[in-house]
């Protein structure tokens, strides 16, 4: 947060402290009067200071004051009852967020009771946590899956999406030591979709039309090309194939 | 020969920043500068083509939190003081410049008189109400008006939150027809944020078009028949106008966009900045923060530090050409397109209001040149507003489904998702989950109840702008934007906790409610998903 120089005050701002410092005849004092006034007031409250470091104090405390003015002094975040963020919440659950059609980033958190289903009262129990990715190619309807190993301690990861055109959705598993599976959370789907021009990128080649009204948009005179990892693979793709 | 149409969309955002607890607050600046910089000249700019019967047509999307704090009589009061500290610099900067350094004292003075010219608009002109000046040009046919999300949340990572979305929709409308006395039509995507789907709630709301960004029809899943070059209607026929990419890369592009012309003004250099403490100490932040002021006199010159001072003839002399530059690209693109499309092409321009005036000094002038070289070429542009063309033109939209996209780098969610902000999602998703919560388990409660809950709302809204996770990605002022989604969300946990052992922490709520001025008619039970 920024505490304000004195100095830095409009007028009107020197004036409504004045006023709410209750100084005598505020309303007829100029500028330099008002500063004058001011730092008198409150420098009133530093007398026991000794004069070598008053100064510093001083502006301290003149600032913290200024700051203050209002009689807000507390932010609304430091008032009784407002307690810091939590770095998990108590539930299990995981969520997948799309951040791009090649990567998803999901987190998660698993409660007290599914940790202690997972790892026993002690802790110590000798069970494993992975992400079971399962894609399913929206065209074809088949269904894969892979597996990411995590650690007990891991909140999120990022997670590469083999395909586009196709949904994915990620449970949060564990192992026991006699290797049975389990799901504790599983996410909801997100889906990439497959651009029409990526599969018919030598129509786009062939029928100069299409190239001039789709592609050659995203590409300035410099040869700048719009920023997209898809678009930048299907430039090469027309480069290798065609021009 | 084609006639080719251009929509021309800015977006003026601000994210809600007001601190009246204390007398001056750092990134409450965002806003003075914005006024002074872009939106008072946007407006004057405006105002001498109509004074001059020039004709023109923009879209401008102002944002519900933008809309607010104009509105704010603390802010007002601030922006006051801040144009006067303005004033009193330049009257200095008039003296010091005349004795010191003479070459500069024409932009000194240039600076001095916008700073008096902004305060009469400001007080006389619009009596302290900037957007009275954007609704009588939208009046006159000038401007459309379109509203965004209510605090500019980036909706494809909500995507899993219906009630939230539809929350930042219906506020966003809301907000709008309170601030300007009717429906909009258009709803701007903050960061051109769209996913598939998206459309449904936007249609809900009545809204008729949006932006997307150029890769949104290059990608789509359907063959596109004119890929940016006209907009199309999703299969809810709500329409979506993709940005042109080589038309928006004249301006918008950091290599060889107009703005970075060696002649115009350097952004970056600032008295602020150059000038000894002593001098510049009152004007700048405690402690001896040194911050922008305004007044700059130095032009981009090139990529070195020797920089040569700013030429106000020189410069609007480029202005000249690159307007006329425009305008020629626009042609020239026009008709080599005329081949290869069947209709007239659309180029769909979509930027950052602030572009024009704060960081492109120049750019309003440019605006301005564009539409006056316009008027007098005998072959025209049309300047259309997107309402305006589909009123014409709705019928012959092809039918596609745009693809999920964003103006963001790489063209998706990465900068609003990536390892500076990630952590964010855990506990906004969390307190949506919850909100939803209290929405069903505490419905149409009334007085102190009903406020602790809408304010609870409010802080799950405000933890959604996508100014936080950009300014984290961007590593600005990162302290302030961490601290703001922090905040919000241990503010909406006090609602939570409270609520959930039927009590109200009546001292938090007051101060909320009066730190947090937006949305005064919020219903919490918008975010009830049984509603």
């Amino acid at each position: 947060m920024i505490l304000i120089n004195i100095d830095s005050l409009s007028t009107t701002e020197l004036q409504y402290i004045a006023q709410q410092e209750r100084l005598e005849d505020w309303q007829t004092l100029d500028r330099e009067e008002l500063i004058d006034a001011l730092e008198e007031a409150f420098g009133e409250q530093d007398d026991e200071v000794y004069s070598a470091q008053k100064g510093k104090i001083h502006r301290n405390r003149f600032c913290n004051s200024l700051t203050d003015y209002r009689g807000d002094k507390q932010n609304l975040s430091d008032l009784p009852g407002v307690e810091p963020l939590p770095e998990t919440y108590l539930d299990t659950s995981i969520h997948l967020l799309l951040r791009d059609p090649q990567w998803a980033y999901a987190y998660w958190s698993i409660s007290p009771a599914s940790r202690q289903m997972v790892f026993g009262e002690d802790g110590q129990a000798p069970s494993s946590l992975f992400l079971r990715v399962q894609e399913t190619r929206i065209e074809s309807g088949e269904v894969l899956s892979f597996d990411i190993s995590v650690d007990r301690e891991d909140t999120q990861w990022n997670i590469n999406l083999p395909n586009m055109g196709s949904s994915y959705l990620v449970d949060l598993c564990w192992r026991d030591r006699k290797g049975n599976e389990m799901s504790l959370a599983q996410s909801k789907r997100v889906e990439t979709y497959p651009a029409y021009w990526q599969k018919h990128s030598g129509e786009l080649a062939d029928n100069y039309a299409s190239f001039l009204s789709n592609f050659a948009s995203l590409v300035t005179k410099e040869g700048e090309i719009v920023d997209n990892p898809v678009i930048r693979d299907l430039a090469q793709q027309l480069c290798k194939g065609v021009l | 020969m084609s006639n080719p149409s251009v929509a021309f969309i800015l977006n003026a955002h601000l994210p809600f920043v007001r601190h009246p607890e204390y007398p001056r607050f750092l990134e409450e600046d965002w806003l003075f500068e914005s006024i002074s910089e872009s939106y008072l000249p946007l407006l004057r700019m405006f105002n001498r083509l109509v004074h001059d019967k020039i004709q023109f047509k923009m879209t401008i999307s102002l944002s519900p939190t933008l809309c607010c704090m104009l509105t704010d009589p603390v802010l007002k009061e601030r922006f006051l003081e801040y144009l006067e500290r303005h004033i009193e610099l330049g009257e200095k900067e008039v003296v010091r410049c005349t004795k010191e350094q003479p070459e500069f004292l024409e932009m000194a003075r240039f600076y001095l008189d916008q700073a008096r010219e902004n305060l009469n608009d400001f007080q006389d002109r619009y009596r302290g109400n900037i957007l009275e000046g954007f609704k009588a040009l939208e009046n006159s046919g000038h401007l459309e008006l379109a509203t965004t999300a209510a605090t500019h949340a980036y909706l494809p990572l909500y995507k899993d939150y219906p009630t939230a979305i539809n929350a930042q929709i219906e506020l966003g409308v809301q907000s709008f027809l309170t601030t300007f006395g009717h429906l909009p039509k258009g709803f701007w995507l903050p960061e051109c944020g769209y996913y598939p789907g998206l459309e449904e709630s936007l249609k809900y709301h009545g809204i008729s078009w949006f932006q997307t960004a150029s890769q949104s029809m290059l990608l789509s899943p359907d063959k596109v028949e004119y890929g940016t070059y006209r907009p199309v209607q999703c299969p809810n026929g709500v329409a979506a106008f993709p940005r042109d990419f080589q038309t928006t890369s004249l301006v918008w592009s950091n290599a060889s966009g107009y703005p970075t012309d060696r002649n115009y003004r350097e952004f970056y250099r600032d008295i602020g900045y150059d000038l000894p403490m002593e001098y510049i100490k009152p004007y700048i932040h405690e402690p001896s923060l040194r911050v922008f002021t305004g007044y700059k006199y130095w032009a981009i010159t090139g990529q070195t530090d020797q920089k040569v001072p700013y030429r106000r003839d020189l410069a609007q002399k480029r202005v000249a050409d690159h307007a006329k530059n425009f305008l020629y690209n626009v042609h020239k693109k026009a008709k080599t397109l005329e081949g290869a499309l069947d209709k007239n092409p659309v180029f769909t321009l979509g930027y950052d209001a602030e572009l024009f005036g704060h960081w492109w000094f120049e750019g309003i002038d440019w605006i301005e040149q564009v539409f006056r070289q316009n008027a007098e070429n005998e072959q025209q542009a049309s300047f259309v507003s997107p309402s305006i063309f589909l009123a014409k033109e709705k019928d012959t939209l092809q039918t596609v489904r745009p693809a999920f996209s964003s103006w963001g780098q790489g063209g998706y969610s990465a900068v609003w998702l990536d390892g500076s902000n990630a952590w964010a999602y855990r506990h906004i998703h969390k307190a949506i989950e919850r909100m939803e919560e209290l929405a069903v388990r505490f419905n149409d409660q009334i007085s102190l109840k009903q406020r602790f809950l809408n304010q609870a709302a409010r802080e799950v809204l405000l933890s959604m702008a996508s100014d936080w996770p950009f300014i984290l990605f961007n590593k600005s002022s990162t302290e302030y934007a961490q601290k703001r989604i922090d905040d919000h969300l241990k503010n909406f946990n006090v609602v939570y906790g409270n609520m959930c052992k039927n009590a109200v922490n009546t001292e938090w709520l007051v101060k909320a409610e009066k730190r947090d001025i937006l949305f005064s008619d919020i219903d919490y039970n918008i975010f009830n998903p049984e509603r």
